[in-house]
């Protein structure tokens, strides 16, 4: 027996060495890796109030700080990277850099209200901080431990030995041609019209699902975005609660909107959404209800960037230069 | 319960190895056996609870018509010396007090084999008594009357009168297992009336989980007397160590690659079965995914099945060998799950003639127990469509009379074959098969990723180009790559490799290492857990 024993530690042994200190995903994972470390970079280098867009892609592709900003008259990090980025993790690794008087702004996709335990354990983040970030990892419960341990299929054997290929023969990554990059707020640009009519076909089947009021009200996201405006709250962060973008002939049920607002302003924190409830036609789309292509993504942001400035000036009694007469939301 | 499952795993197995070997050792081999039945059944109602009732009458039933039988079957071949116990019985077939009699006895043998009665001596006669025969023609009737009411009453419901509304019927877990299980213990039971291990070990047999879902379907003549040794409940320390690396790499089996090369089969099917055009690319990759799936699923599940078994010190036979490296279909189906291919042998194609009454009943023969074999899968025309096709590949494989191909072609032909019989199987239906044997042929047009196009041009010619395969994988940029180099190493792994019960211990010590992390990764951390796909047969 004690050869099953000495195999299955042997084996566990093996398996913390390759994928905790030789295996790595440059590609899949290096992206979302650089674009967060970027963005926290650009948010510990801001001296004074600032905007934090947090979300997943939504946040990249369908806002633009860029053009927020100037409207606001506020420095703003775009510091959205994907859906299965774990809320836990994103909350951890932002939570150091805010202070009293920045802004966080949460459009979060429905998903990551929902998204499961076992599913946010062993989510692309946990794969990261095994490998990259062991710090923030040891700032996380025990489980979220185990989860980065074992994070590892045999898919990201495969993969990571493909990805280290790849890098190594110098591959050159094809994403930015047909899906644009990321500038220097965190926004994703270039994901013109034209780029995104490859993905007509997909935009056109996709039939997107809302959740209901109960799941949003019972999902483990739901549980750590409480714990996080609970902290703001504590620490003179204002969070703004708001809807990620989505189809307009998939409204949004009002039980569902009710759910998300209760949420925020259950929690004394502020909840905002466009008169549209950021449901714009398919054409506005890049390649997912999430991802608005940039001309959508430049109205939209500026649509939200008046209506966040009229919230928190209700919210301090400020007169905001960016509420000048005529402003309007998108079409 | 599934084996693969953390409550089995971590509480259903220890605690039945611990309270069988305790039983055995505090209160002998039946009260060990009672054990291993109470915990049989509690594995079978963990699904569904008012089912075990059904798996209860079925072995009680079937023990009584095979003591019935087995009364029969000696009475006609018995002169009893002492007339005075019974001196009606003339050994005559016709004999109704024998079928009395015989029911009556079986009581005398719930608890073990029954003695023999030194007052009543026999003499084997030459032949097979009626009677016998008659009431186990009754017996399996009975046993595939109730499997065709669960299994098919809506199947011809829907032929016979197709605007009906259906039954609904809830298909019992396993029922196709352990009524196959339970018929070739009665046939055996006339070919060796002298044969009676009681009702305890018969019930064990029957029930016994590691065996009871899904198979291997075992024969009763080598089982039994296992479960009768002598030594059954007391631990071994060879067969649990053997047990155990078996169980643990039929579960990485299961777990590692079955489930992984399942989520790029279901990406396809389902695609297909919602309507979507499947490409050239996407239709073979989805294809070649399910075969592999459905070996490593079923082999995985063979080798947990065997390992298990091992543990509680009982051997079960070999059920894959290495079916893909076959040279022929009839190699195939002497490597791919063995125990189903010899059933199917001794209780359909050899009662349908076999070979020996000319070309046209051999045919006839493979046909139609490949048909059988089809549709004991499902009530569907898809698994009368897998086993039709399997029937007319043997017919040509026995009907061919030229030369030998030479083995390469041979081999190739032959897992052609077999890869695009699973397409019905897997598919959702007909519709669904008929769509992915268009993308198959390339009618749905061949595209490829734009990366791979633009690596290397001179596929432009063959293949257009999109910004990803959208039913490949999860859809994404490297998904191409990613799959491709997943179906090289499962068919690298099926094509060279021998089965793990041909590694040496040192062999499996080394595949427990490679792969023991992997599986407790996807035990304890997938997001979510498949059941065995030979479940729902």
């Amino acid at each position: 027996m004690h050869r099953i024993v000495i195999a299955c530690l042997a084996s566990i042994l093996l398996y913390a060495t390759l994928f905790g200190l030789l295996l790595d995903r440059p590609l899949t994972l290096g992206l979302p890796r650089a674009l967060l470390d970027s963005t926290i970079a650009r948010g510990s280098a801001i001296e004074g109030p600032k905007l934090v867009i947090l979300a997943g892609s939504n946040g990249p592709y369908s806002h633009r700080c860029q053009t927020i900003e100037p409207i606001l008259e506020l420095p703003c990090v775009n510091g959205g990277v994907a859906v299965g980025i774990g809320l836990d993790y994103l909350f951890a690794r932002w939570q150091p850099l805010l202070r009293p008087g920045d802004v966080v702004y949460l459009p979060l996709e429905q998903a990551q209200y929902i998204r499961s335990r076992a599913a946010t354990v062993v989510g692309p983040d946990a794969a990261i901080m095994a490998r990259h970030d062991r710090a923030t990892l040891a700032n996380l419960p025990p489980e979220r431990w185990l989860g980065a341990l074992f994070a590892f299929d045999l898919r990201a054997l495969v993969m990571s030995m493909i990805e280290l290929a790849l890098t190594a023969a110098r591959f050159r990554d094809p994403r930015a041609e047909v899906t644009g990059s990321v500038n220097a707020w965190g926004d994703h640009v270039g994901h013109t019209p034209t780029l995104g009519s490859a993905n007509a076909m997909i935009l056109a089947t996709a039939r997107p699902e809302h959740l209901t009021a109960h799941a949003i009200e019972a999902g483990d996201g739901t549980r750590m975005v409480r714990a996080f405006l609970i902290w703001a709250n504590a620490n003179g962060v204002r969070v703004i609660g708001g809807l990620s973008t989505g189809f307009s002939d998939t409204p949004l049920p009002d039980a569902t909107l009710t759910a998300i607002r209760t949420l925020y302003e259950g929690a004394d924190t502020m909840f905002m959404r466009l008169p549209n409830n950021s449901r714009y036609p398919r054409s506005a789309f890049f390649d997912t209800p999430d991802h608005l292509h940039e001309v959508a993504q430049i109205e939209h942001s500026t649509a939200v960037a008046r209506a966040l400035g009229a919230l928190l000036a209700r919210s301090t009694g400020t007169d905001l230069a960016f509420m000048a007469p005529g402003s309007a939301p998108p079409r | 319960m599934l084996f693969h499952s953390q409550i089995f795993i971590l509480g259903f197995l220890p605690l039945c190895l611990i309270g069988f070997f305790l039983a055995g050792r505090l209160a002998g081999r039946t009260m060990a056996l009672c054990w291993l039945i109470a915990a049989s059944l509690f594995f079978y109602g963990w699904w569904n609870p008012p089912f075990t009732l059904l798996l209860i009458g079925s072995i009680a039933g079937n023990y009584g018509l095979a003591c019935l039988i087995r009364r029969l079957a000696r009475a006609s071949c018995f002169i009893p010396v002492d007339r005075s116990i019974d001196s009606s019985n003339d050994g005559s077939p016709n004999d109704g007090r024998s079928a009395a009699t015989a029911l009556i006895s079986c009581a005398g043998t719930v608890f073990g084999p029954a003695a023999p009665n030194p007052a009543k001596p026999v003499r084997r006669g030459p032949h097979r008594p009626h009677l016998a025969r008659i009431c186990l023609g009754g017996a399996i009737a009975a046993n595939l009357g109730l499997l065709a009411w669960f299994k098919y009453a809506d199947f011809l419901l829907a032929i016979v009168a197709p605007d009906n509304a259906t039954l609904s019927i809830f298909l019992p877990l396993a029922i196709s297992f352990f009524t196959f299980q339970q018929i070739i213990y009665l046939t055996d039971c006339l070919r060796h009336p002298e044969q009676n291990p009681g009702f305890v070990p018969y019930a064990a047999f029957v029930a016994f989980f590691p065996h009871l879902i899904a198979g291997p379907l075992v024969a009763p003549r080598d089982i039994m007397p296992q479960f009768q040794a002598a030594g059954l409940a007391t631990p071994d320390a060879g067969n649990l160590q053997a047990g155990m690396t078996l169980f643990l790499l039929g579960l990485g089996k299961k777990l590692v690659l079955a489930d992984m090369f399942g989520a790029f089969a279901d990406t396809g099917f389902n695609a297909a079965a919602r309507g979507e055009t499947l490409t050239f690319v996407e239709a073979w990759f989805a294809t070649l995914a399910y075969a592999l799936q459905i070996y490593f699923d079923f082999s995985g599940y063979s080798d947990m099945a065997i390992g298990l078994a091992r543990m509680l010190n009982i051997r079960f036979p070999l059920n894959f060998d290495s079916p893909y490296q076959a040279r022929d279909i009839a190699d195939f189906w002497r490597r791919w799950h063995i125990t189903l291919g010899l059933f199917l042998r001794d209780y359909v194609y050899i009662p349908l003639g076999g070979s020996r009454h000319g070309p046209t009943r051999h045919l006839g023969a493979l046909a139609g127990t490949m048909l059988l074999g089809g549709l004991w899968h499902g009530a569907a025309w898809q698994f009368v469509l897998w086993g039709g096709l399997h029937g007319l590949f043997l017919a040509v494989h026995a009907a061919y009379a030229g030369p030998p191909l030479p083995r390469r072609l041979s081999h190739g032909l032959t897992l052609l074959a077999v890869i695009l019989a699973w397409v019905p199987f897997r598919a959702a239906d007909l519709p669904t098969t008929w769509s992915m044997a268009r993308g198959l042929l390339g009618l749905n047009g061949v595209t490829l990723p734009q990366m791979i196009v633009a690596a290397v041009p001179s596929l432009g010619a063959i293949a257009d180009p999109v910004p990803v395969l959208l039913f490949l994988g999860d859809a994404r940029t490297l998904s191409f790559p990613e799959v491709s180099v997943c179906l090289l190493l499962g068919w690298i792994v099926v094509l060279t490799l021998p089965h793990i019960h041909l590694w040496h211990a040192r062999t499996r010590t080394m595949g427990l290492t490679a792969g023991f992390a992997l599986t407790m990764q996807a035990l304890f951390f997938a997001p979510h857990v498949s059941p065995f796909l030979y479940f729902q047969f």
